[in-house]
C-alpha cells in the first residue's frame, strides 16, 4: 500500500497544472472561483480550448480519438481543472452519449457524431425525464413510431438542462408497449433544430434558467439516428449511468469551494475566534468537520481509482460517491451563505454578473451569489438518481 | 399550566386565516414580489384586521394585546408567507410603548396602530453580524437637537418606511432615535430579498432624530427578542403550511404505479418533519409565553427556542424541497417560496449558531423549562 501517486503520475499532473494555467482564460476562471453567472460563450470557448488540445474527450480511448488516460490520470486532470477555476465540462456529449455511441452505435454514427463532441463544436442536451416520469424512468412515454426510414417523435421531456444551448438531443422514448417498460425503449439520437420541436424554459427557486421542457410535436427523425437496437435502449442507458463513476463525487470542486468557503469565513469574521470571539471558532469547527468529510470522500473516490487501475477489489460504490458528494455539495453551500449571515439575503440578480458596478449591500459583492447557490444546489441530491433511490441500490448491494 | 386557546384566541386566529385564504393567495403574492416585495394596501388589509394595532394600548388606538395574540398572528401570517412586515410594527410598538416618552407616543402609536405610519428598527450593520452590542452609528446633541450618522442594513420595508428607530452611540453609550425617512440626509436604497419581501440600505447624515431612549441596548435587546419570538412564531405557520403542502403532493404524485407516499423511506422523512414541527411549536410557545420575564431568563428563553427553530425550520424546508424531487427546485411551484422564507427566517435576528453560543454561554448545573 502506497498514499503517494507515482513519479510518472506526477510529472502528468505537473503537465496537466502548467497548461490548464497557461490556457484557462483569466476571465473564465475570476468568474468560476466567485460563484459568477457562466455564459454559453463562457462554457462552450473552455470547451473549444480543451477540444483542440484533444482533451475535452479526456476519458476516452485513443481508438476514438481521446488520449487513452488512465483512471488516476483522468482524476489528475480533473483535479487540476477544478483547482484552476475551469468551469464544469458540460457532460451531456463528451461524457454521457459519447461512451453509449463508442459502445453500441455503428461505425458510421461513430464518424458522424464523435469528432463534433470531441472538439466542443456541438452542443448536447439529455432527454430522459418527462414529467410522470422521474425516479420511475423506464415509465417514460415519449413515442417513437417508426414510418418506413423514420421514426416520428411525439411527447415530452423536461429538466433538460441547458436545453436552450441544445443542437442534439439523446432521447430515451418508447417504441413498444409490449412486455416490461424497460423492454420497449430505445435510444434515439435527434437534431434539435428538427421542425416540432419546442425548448420552454423552467425558472428555478434561484431565478436562473438552467433547465428546460422539451416538447416533441410530429417530430420526423431519421431511423439511422436510432442507436443499436430498437427496444434496447435501457441496456445503453444503464451502460451510460455506470459510466458516470468517481467524476459524479465532485470532490475536486469540493476541494475548491472549501477554499472559498474559507476566504468567506475569514471576510466575515467568522474564521479567527481570538478576533471575533466565541461565535467564529463555532463556525470555524463547522469547515473544520466539512474538511474531514471532503478528505474522507476523497479517499473513498482514490480507492475506487485504485482498484479501476489494478483490475483487483472492484469497488461498486457509485451510489455512496453520488450521496456523500451530493450532500457535501450542499453543505458547502449552506456554510458559506451562514457565514455571510444576513449579508447574504439581498437578491440582486445582476449582482452575479461579472463586473456588475453597483453597491451591493454590505458593500461585499461577492456576497451576492451565496443564497441562490444554496437554493439550487438543493437540486444536487434530486437528479441523477435522487439519493433515496442510490440508497435503495447501495442497500441492496449489501442485502442483495 | 394551560396550552389551550380561549375563545377570542381562536377568533383572531380564524379571522387572519380567512383573510389569507380569500385575501392573499399565491397568485397575489406573486404579483407583490415581482413589483417590489411590498405591498400597501395588503398592509392596510393588516391594519383593517387590527392587527397593526396588537401591541398598541386601547388609549392609543390599539387592542392592547400580548405576545400569545401575536404569537398566533405571526403563526397565520407565516401560513401564507406574507410579506408585509408585521413583526416590525410590533416591536416598533413595543418598543415605543415601553421606552419613549409621551409625546412620541401619543404622535406615533395611533398612526402605528391604525397602518397609516409604518414604522421599522434599521440596527443591521456591516461587522456586527448578530451580535446587538456593536454599533458605528453615532449620535450628537446640539441646542436641544439629536442628529444621527451612520449606514444600516437590509432594513425592513427600509424604501418605504416612514420611520426608522436607530440604535447609534450617544457618548458611548447606545441610545435608540425615531429618525424618519423624509429627513435631512436620509438616503434608502431597496431591494427584494431572498424570500421575496423588500429591504434597503439606510444612510443617515446628520440626520435631525429623536431621542427614544438612552437606555438603548436593553430596548433593543427587547427588540430583538420580540423579533426573535415573531420568527418562532411565522416559523412555525410557514412549517406547518410545508408539511401540509408535502403531505398533499406526495399523496398525488406517483411512482412506480402507486403515490410515492407508500414509499417506507419518505413516509419517515415525513415523521421527522413532524418532530421537527411539534419540537419547533413547542418552542414557539415557550418563547411567547416568555417573552415578559426578567431580561436574562427572557434572553435565555429567546436562544434556546431560536436553536430549536433554525434546526426545525432547516430540516423542514430542505425535506419538502427534497420530497418533492424537481418540483421543489422550480420558481413556479409553491414549496420553494416556503423553503426560501424558512431560510431568511433563519437567518433573522441571528442564525442557530449564534443562539446555540447565546444558550452555551447562559448554561448553568441545572436545566429544564423552569430553570
Amino acid at each position: 500500500m502506497d498514499l503517494a501517486f507515482t513519479p510518472e503520475e506526477l510529472a502528468f499532473r505537473d503537465e496537466i497544472h502548467a497548461w490548464v494555467h497557461a490556457n484557462l482564460p483569466k476571465d473564465i476562471s475570476d468568474k468560476v472561483h466567485a460563484a459568477q453567472r457562466l455564459s454559453r460563450d463562457d462554457m462552450q470557448r473552455w470547451a473549444k480550448i480543451l477540444g483542440k488540445k484533444g482533451w475535452l474527450a479526456y476519458g476516452w480511448p485513443q481508438q476514438f480519438g481521446g488520449p487513452g488516460w488512465t483512471a488516476v490520470q483522468k482524476h489528475l486532470f480533473e483535479e487540476e481543472c477544478a483547482l484552476a477555476g475551469a468551469p464544469r465540462i458540460v457532460p451531456f456529449g463528451p461524457v454521457m452519449v459519447a461512451p453509449v455511441i463508442m459502445a453500441f452505435g455503428n461505425a458510421e454514427q461513430q464518424q458522424r457524431f464523435l469528432p463534433g463532441i470531441a472538439s466542443g463544436e456541438v452542443w448536447w442536451s439529455q432527454g430522459y425525464s418527462e414529467p410522470g416520469s422521474g425516479s420511475d424512468l423506464a415509465s417514460l412515454k415519449t413515442r417513437a413510431e417508426r414510418q418506413g426510414d423514420k421514426y416520428i417523435v411525439n411527447g415530452q421531456k423536461t429538466w433538460t438542462t441547458l436545453g436552450q444551448y441544445g443542437e442534439w438531443i439523446f432521447c430515451l422514448v418508447r417504441t413498444s408497449t409490449e412486455g416490461k417498460p424497460q423492454t420497449g425503449i430505445s435510444f434515439l439520437l435527434i437534431d434539435m433544430k428538427s421542425p416540432g420541436i419546442t425548448v420552454r424554459p423552467i425558472q428555478l427557486l434561484d431565478g436562473e434558467h438552467e433547465v428546460n421542457e422539451v416538447w416533441f410535436d410530429n417530430v420526423e427523425v431519421p431511423a439511422e439516428n436510432l442507436i443499436g437496437e430498437e427496444n434496447k435502449g435501457w441496456t445503453y442507458a444503464k451502460h451510460l449511468l455506470s459510466h458516470e463513476r468517481t467524476n459524479i463525487a465532485d470532490v475536486n470542486r469540493a476541494k475548491r469551494e472549501l477554499e472559498r468557503l474559507k476566504r468567506i469565513a475569514k471576510a466575515e469574521g467568522v474564521w479567527d475566534s481570538t478576533v471575533d470571539g466565541p461565535s467564529a471558532g463555532r463556525f470555524r469547527d463547522e469547515i473544520a468537520k466539512l474538511e474531514v468529510d471532503i478528505v474522507a470522500l476523497e479517499m473513498l473516490v482514490l480507492r475506487v481509482l485504485s482498484a479501476e487501475k489494478s483490475g483487483k477489489n472492484s469497488l461498486d460504490i457509485a451510489g455512496l460517491l453520488k450521496i456523500r458528494g451530493s450532500e457535501i455539495q450542499q453543505r458547502y453551500t449552506e456554510l458559506m451563505m451562514q457565514a455571510a449571515g444576513p449579508f447574504a439575503l439581498p437578491f440582486i440578480f445582476e449582482a452575479m454578473e461579472a463586473g456588475w458596478q453597483g453597491n451591493f449591500p454590505g458593500g461585499v459583492v461577492g456576497n451576492a451569489p451565496l443564497a441562490s447557490n444554496y437554493f439550487n444546489m438543493r437540486k444536487t441530491t434530486i437528479y441523477g438518481g435522487s439519493n433515496e433511490v442510490q440508497r435503495n441500490i447501495v442497500s441492496q448491494t449489501v442485502l442483495g | 399550566m394551560d396550552f389551550d386557546f380561549s375563545e377570542d384566541l381562536e377568533q383572531l386566529r380564524d379571522a387572519v386565516r380567512k383573510w389569507i385564504d380569500k385575501g392573499y393567495d399565491f397568485e397575489r403574492r406573486r404579483a407583490i414580489v415581482n413589483a417590489g416585495g411590498f405591498d400597501r394596501a395588503a398592509y392596510t388589509e393588516l391594519a383593517e384586521l387590527g392587527l397593526t394595532g396588537l401591541y398598541v394600548s386601547e388609549d392609543h388606538g390599539g387592542m392592547g394585546m400580548g405576545p400569545v395574540e401575536a404569537m398566533i398572528a405571526m403563526e397565520e401570517l407565516g401560513r401564507g408567507i406574507v410579506l408585509e412586515p408585521l413583526a416590525q410594527t410590533l416591536i416598533a410598538s413595543a418598543v415605543l410603548q415601553t421606552h419613549a416618552p409621551a409625546h412620541l407616543q401619543s404622535n406615533w402609536l395611533p398612526r402605528i396602530a391604525g397602518g397609516e405610519a409604518i414604522v421599522v428598527l434599521a440596527h443591521q450593520e456591516r461587522g456586527a453580524r448578530h451580535h446587538l452590542d456593536r454599533c458605528k452609528a453615532e449620535a450628537k446633541e446640539a441646542g436641544g437637537q439629536w442628529t444621527v450618522s451612520g449606514t444600516k442594513s437590509i432594513v425592513p420595508v427600509g424604501d418605504v418606511a416612514d420611520t426608522f428607530i436607530v440604535p447609534a452611540l450617544a457618548g458611548g453609550q447606545m441610545a435608540l432615535f425615531l429618525v424618519e425617512r423624509a429627513a435631512a440626509g436620509v438616503k434608502a436604497e431597496g431591494y427584494v430579498t431572498q424570500d421575496g419581501s423588500r429591504a434597503a440600505e439606510v444612510t443617515f447624515s446628520n440626520s435631525p432624530a429623536q431621542l427614544i431612549t438612552k437606555n438603548g441596548l436593553t430596548a433593543l435587546l427587547e427588540a430583538a427578542d420580540i423579533g426573535s419570538a415573531c420568527v418562532c412564531a411565522e416559523g412555525v405557520g410557514v412549517m406547518d403550511k410545508t408539511l401540509t403542502i408535502t403531505a398533499e403532493y406526495l399523496n398525488t404524485r406517483k411512482q412506480f404505479g402507486v403515490p410515492i407516499a407508500t414509499f417506507q423511506a419518505l413516509r419517515h422523512r415525513v415523521a421527522d418533519m413532524k418532530m421537527q414541527l411539534e419540537l419547533a411549536r413547542s418552542m414557539s410557545y415557550y418563547a411567547s409565553l416568555k417573552l415578559k420575564a426578567p431580561e436574562a431568563e427572557r434572553r435565555q428563553a429567546m436562544a434556546r427556542a431560536r436553536v430549536q427553530l433554525g434546526t426545525s425550520m432547516r430540516f423542514v424546508g430542505q425535506s419538502a424541497v427534497q420530497l418533492h424531487g424537481g418540483i421543489g427546485v422550480t420558481e413556479e411551484y409553491i414549496v420553494s417560496h416556503y423553503f426560501k422564507k424558512l431560510t431568511q427566517l433563519e437567518m433573522t435576528f441571528g442564525n442557530t449558531l449564534h443562539h446555540l453560543g447565546e444558550v452555551s454561554e447562559r448554561m448553568q448545573d441545572t436545566a429544564g423549562v423552569f430553570a
